[in-house]
């Protein structure tokens, strides 16, 4: 036991969680913290210029690393400027604890000066929330909401800080005992492994689907494992991107509403499908009754909320997906060889050739295949590639292929405008050694162009590809398809000049016109010591395509 | 649409009925009772009330199991246990002859009356919730003036390796 303050308390115990750097911006509720913070030698804080921004850095960092991102903020309007963040990261079961000043306790509930109802706010839109009602539970609640955030399905915690909780003194035990942690791994169901390992064994046309999860417990290498056994094609979700190196002769891309055509008409024609971690998002899957319509289906998931809500499951298994796979691979090993289901393989080899899709268009204004594909020629599987949302977003995930699990980032759950940016800042700061670069709109750039100031100061070097149609592209390709063209509300027109944006916070702007450009551009970008926005005007017409309009069929796309 | 009743056991602190309670509210489900107890171990047990689909009350159950501060949550088979209601009645001014039917019809139901006062009865009544229903219905409005109603509390009925 020793004497601390609250503050002291709960930087010790961040401390304790190996927590080295923080996202946030201060206000007078939390100024005991700040104050500790001043000159802590352990805990890098970096200043965000919107806490909108510090939620998705954290988010964006605990994807990039698999640690949990730590924001922080003050009450009131600091605090619920998470909101959109926080939300993001549940949707994305993202690890991220945010912590947020409060009015002092005997001010609470009495509307006082930036006083906001957080734990009213965060409850339905965090995993869980806490608020500190004396100084000596601190290290007790900061080990529960990293454990919480971390441990079975992830997800955000946050924690509201009331001001005299940071300022008053008590004996405080640090690192703290954890009392009840609601248990996240459960007994695998050997019965349920043994029904799956039937099914494969016996599959004439078998076929692995990947989502977040595979990712988040670290799977890759039994996934490809086990579809190398099987001889499985394996599609993902958004989510999924990464979790088998795209490159992979047996990956066949992302399914769904802008997934790769071979990946939609492999679900439909398959006779087993094997989902790992995923949620069958209505955007993944499409009319659900004729989702996968002729196989049946194992279902991995750690959170039993998952099985069976939006499809019918053949065979759940309720575990972490690694250790699920883990068993389905021994039980697959122990019986006796099989064959490869070789006439499967043979037809979605064929239908994948035929299927490919184009890039390499030579016009200008540039056609945004053609952009990602001199991207992608210069990054190597190290770089973290991060999305906007929109048609930035479903160019990047249909056509970049992804060498690595943690290596693509984008807002799947949410679609929240704005998160690449702060995403690929936080995702800097975890994995320095790597190049990243956020594939952006013009619209959701501008959302959180902001962050251009923090990034500059922090020497956080990213790089912003901006394919620039001065539209909410995603939008506008709607009213374009579904209401006769009629562009409402869509035109973003021809300001800013983004590269004398970049230019205002001391990035480097450079524009590029012209195919063949984009390449050496981005490696000088790469290269210059600066965070980077790359203005790159594309073809304002061109719409993502393939596409299965909202309900309808996945093997019925417009093309 | 079926009733159900669930009996969750979770932490006793600030919020956790709020948390149970919004999840039936997102998905647009009215909760027709819910109580509160504390359990000698400090945990509350929370009963709820409702109809739903099964899907839903599949659904329902797999979401209160995931919160973190409920350590468990039971489907309770009526069949299987003991369910209860508590129902307090308070009638309006009665004429003697009116006064003297309900006395009848309240013992008559297994219930007593607990006071009266110029011809206002206080009566409570317990039981099963259809039963306590079915006489609230009787009488009616035109006779009652006020009900408090406990919800639903329950106890498992013990097996014969319990005893
Ligand atoms: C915060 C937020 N507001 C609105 C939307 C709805 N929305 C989805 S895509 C989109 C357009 C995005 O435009 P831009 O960032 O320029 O990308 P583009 O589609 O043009 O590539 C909009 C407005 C959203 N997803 N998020």
């Amino acid at each position: 036991m020793v004497e601390l303050t609250g503050a002291k308390a709960l930087v010790e115990s961040l401390r304790v969680e190996d927590v080295k750097h923080i996202f946030g911006l201060p206000g007078g509720a939390v100024l005991p913290l700040y104050d500790v913070l001043y000159d802590d030698p352990g805990i890098k804080h970096i200043l965000v210029r919107h806490e909108q921004g510090a939620a998705h850095a954290a988010d964006g960092y605990a994807r990039a690393s698999g640690k949990p991102g730590v924001c922080l903020t003050t009450s009131g309007p600091g605090a619920t400027n998470l909101v959109t963040g926080i939300l993001n990261a549940y949707m994305d079961s993202s690890p991220v604890v945010a912590m947020s000043g409060q009015v002092p306790s005997k001010l609470i509930g009495a509307d006082a000066f930036q006083e906001a109802d957080m734990l009213s706010v965060m409850l339905p839109i965090a995993k869980h929330n806490f608020i500190v009602r004396s100084v000596a539970e601190i290290p007790h609640i900061v080990k529960l909401a990293f454990k919480i955030a971390t441990t079975g399905r992830q997800g955000p915690v946050h924690v509201d800080l009331p001001k005299d909780m940071q300022a008053d003194k008590a004996d405080v035990e640090i690192p703290a005992r954890v009392e009840y942690v609601k248990p996240t791994v459960f007994e695998l169901d050997l019965a349920r492994v043994l029904e799956a390992v039937d099914l494969l064994a016996k599959a004439k046309r078998p076929l692995m689907y990947a989502g977040g999860g595979a990712i988040s417990s670290s799977a890759s290498a039994e996934l490809v494992a086990l579809a190398e056994l099987l001889g499985a094609p394996v599609v993902t979700s958004l989510m999924g991107k990464g979790a088998i190196p795209e490159d992979h002769p047996l990956a066949l891309g992302m399914i769904g509403m802008h997934g790769r055509m071979v990946a939609n008409l492999a679900v439909t024609d398959c006779d087993v499908l094997l989902g790992v971690g995923v949620r069958f998002d209505d955007r993944a899957t499409g009319d659900v009754k004729h989702f996968a319509p002729k196989a049946k289906i194992i279902h991995i998931d750690i959170d039993k909320v998952e099985i069976g809500k939006n499809v019918r499951v053949d065979v759940p298994i309720l575990s972490d997906a690694k250790r699920a796979l883990a068993a389905v691979l021994e039980g697959l090993r122990a019986r006796a060889k099989r064959g490869r289901p070789s006439e499967w393989l043979t037809r979605i080899e064929k239908l994948s050739k035929e299927l490919s899709p184009r890039m390499d268009y030579d016009e200008v204004p540039m056609k945004p295949q053609r952009v990602i594909k001199e991207i992608m020629s210069v990054l190597g599987g190290d770089a973290i590639v991060v999305t906007e949302v929109g048609q930035c977003q479903m160019w990047a995930a249909h056509y970049y292929v992804v060498k690595k699990p943690r290596h693509f980032i984008s807002s799947g759950g949410l679609g929240t405008m704005g998160f690449g940016f702060p995403a690929a800042m936080g995702a800097k700061v975890a994995r320095p050694e790597c190049d990243v670069v956020d594939i952006a709109g013009d619209g959701s750039f501008l959302m959180n162009s902001q962050e251009l100031a923090t990034v500059v100061e922090n020497e956080i070097n990213v790089v912003v590809c901006i394919l620039n149609n001065r539209f909410l592209g995603m939008v506008k390709q709607w009213q374009d398809l579904f209401y006769q063209k009629r562009r409402s509300a869509v035109d973003l027109g021809m300001v800013p000049d983004f590269v004398k944006l970049a230019e205002a916070y001391g990035a480097y702007g450079d524009r590029v016109t012209r195919p063949g450009e984009v390449a050496p551009k981005l490696r000088e970008a790469l290269r210059c010591g600066k965070p980077v926005v790359l203005d790159i005007p594309i073809d304002p017409d061109e719409h993502v395509l393939p596409m299965v309009p909202a309900g309808g069929r996945l093997d019925q796309m417009l093309t | 649409m079926k009733t159900r009743i669930f009996s969750v056991l979770c932490e006793n602190s600030p919020g956790v009925m709020m948390r149970i309670s919004r999840d039936f509210t997102r998905r647009q489900i009215n909760i027709d009772s819910i109580t509160v107890g504390i359990e000698p171990t400090g945990l509350a047990r929370i009963i709820l009330m409702f109809k739903a689909d099964d899907h839903m009350a599949e659904h329902l159950h797999h979401v209160l199991s995931r919160l973190t501060q409920v350590v468990d949550a039971e489907v309770i088979d009526p069949e299987a246990s003991i369910v209860r209601e508590v129902a307090l009645l308070r009638t309006k001014r009665l004429s003697d002859e009116k006064m003297w039917d309900v006395v009848r019809r309240i013992e008559k139901a297994g219930g007593r009356v607990l006071e009266s006062r110029g011809n206002v009865l206080v009566a409570e009544l317990s039981g099963v919730h259809e039963d306590i229903e079915n006489v609230v219905k009787a009488l009616g409005p035109d006779i009652l003036q006020e009900t408090a109603r406990s919800g639903q509390v329950y106890l498992g009925r013990r097996t014969a390796k319990d005893r």
